[in-house]
């Protein structure tokens, strides 16, 4: 695990801030983007936090993989119609928008140089009372799907396997 | 520290519920969604980091919860396709008379 603050506060402003984006964008590739971005710093914060193999997954998934899906959804549907471009919706709310995130980072950039004054050196490196071995995880993880929650593990493997049967059905029957 | 972690996660869960009832877009809601679930699987991490650190066992609820929402997000894009095709329109509220 690793305690830093330095990686923290910047990753939480950001992260926050691209949810953020991911709303108010207009255009719906900015908000998969940002969405993307959103997904890949909740992978760093899963590595932080010293669950590897967490961060592994959520990035393969939800970075990699969702977006891709989501991408082609919206290359199959096209959602923004040149009638709702033309009408210019949130055309008010650019500004408003601007300024919030630029207030936001503002009191970030506060904060976090006067979090840099106030700490203690120490606490940039590793903290020696509260470390997550990464051998441990591994095995606690494989504790935990193979034994612990085998029941589970087992339930979400019939879920995804009735997702792909009900999706070749649907496609068979022309859906 | 752990507090900080448990309130990201809020917000991120915050920003998402706002943004699945507010927001008209289809896919920005179901994006909206996922941010839920990704508050949720920091904060069972977070826990499981500096509470449970014998076990684990919110890294193995956060993985299965990672699974379950990666499901749960091509099913709703899917159906999301197949009311597009009828509706030609992303906004959620032409699509109340299911």
């Amino acid at each position: 695990m690793i305690d830093n603050p330095i990686i923290f506060y910047p990753s939480a402003v950001l992260i926050i801030l691209f949810a953020i984006v991911t709303l108010f964008a207009r255009n719906i590739i900015y908000s998969m983007l940002s969405a993307i971005i959103v997904f890949f710093f909740g992978a760093l914060f899963f590595y932080v936090l010293g669950s590897e193999y967490n961060a592994i997954i959520q990035a393969a998934i939800y970075g990699l993989a969702v977006p891709i899906i989501i991408g082609i959804s919206i290359m199959f549907c096209s959602p923004y119609s040149k009638k709702e471009k033309a009408e210019g919706k949130n055309k008010f709310l650019t500004p408003y928008l601007t300024i919030l995130s630029g207030g936001i980072f503002l009191l970030a950039f506060i904060y976090l140089v006067l979090m840099s004054l106030a700490m203690n050196p120490s606490t940039f490196h590793y903290l020696g009372n509260l470390q997550v071995n990464s051998f441990d995880t591994i095995w606690t993880f494989a504790k935990g799907i193979f034994i612990n929650y085998v029941w589970a593990f087992e339930l979400i493997s019939l879920l995804l396997l009735i997702v792909i049967a009900g999706f070749s059905m649907l496609k068979r029957r022309g859906i | 520290m752990m507090y900080n972690y448990l309130f990201i996660g809020l917000l991120l869960f915050i920003i998402g519920l706002l943004g699945s009832m507010f927001v008209k877009n289809m896919i920005k809601v179901l994006i909206s969604i996922e941010f839920m679930l990704l508050g949720i699987n920091i904060n069972f991490v977070t826990f499981a980091t500096y509470c449970d650190n014998i076990n684990f066992d919110g890294y193995i609820f956060a993985l299965f919860y990672i699974g379950i929402g990666a499901v749960e997000l091509a099913l709703a894009l899917y159906l999301f396709y197949l009311m597009y095709s009828k509706k030609q329109s992303d906004n959620i509220e032409k699509y109340s008379d299911l």
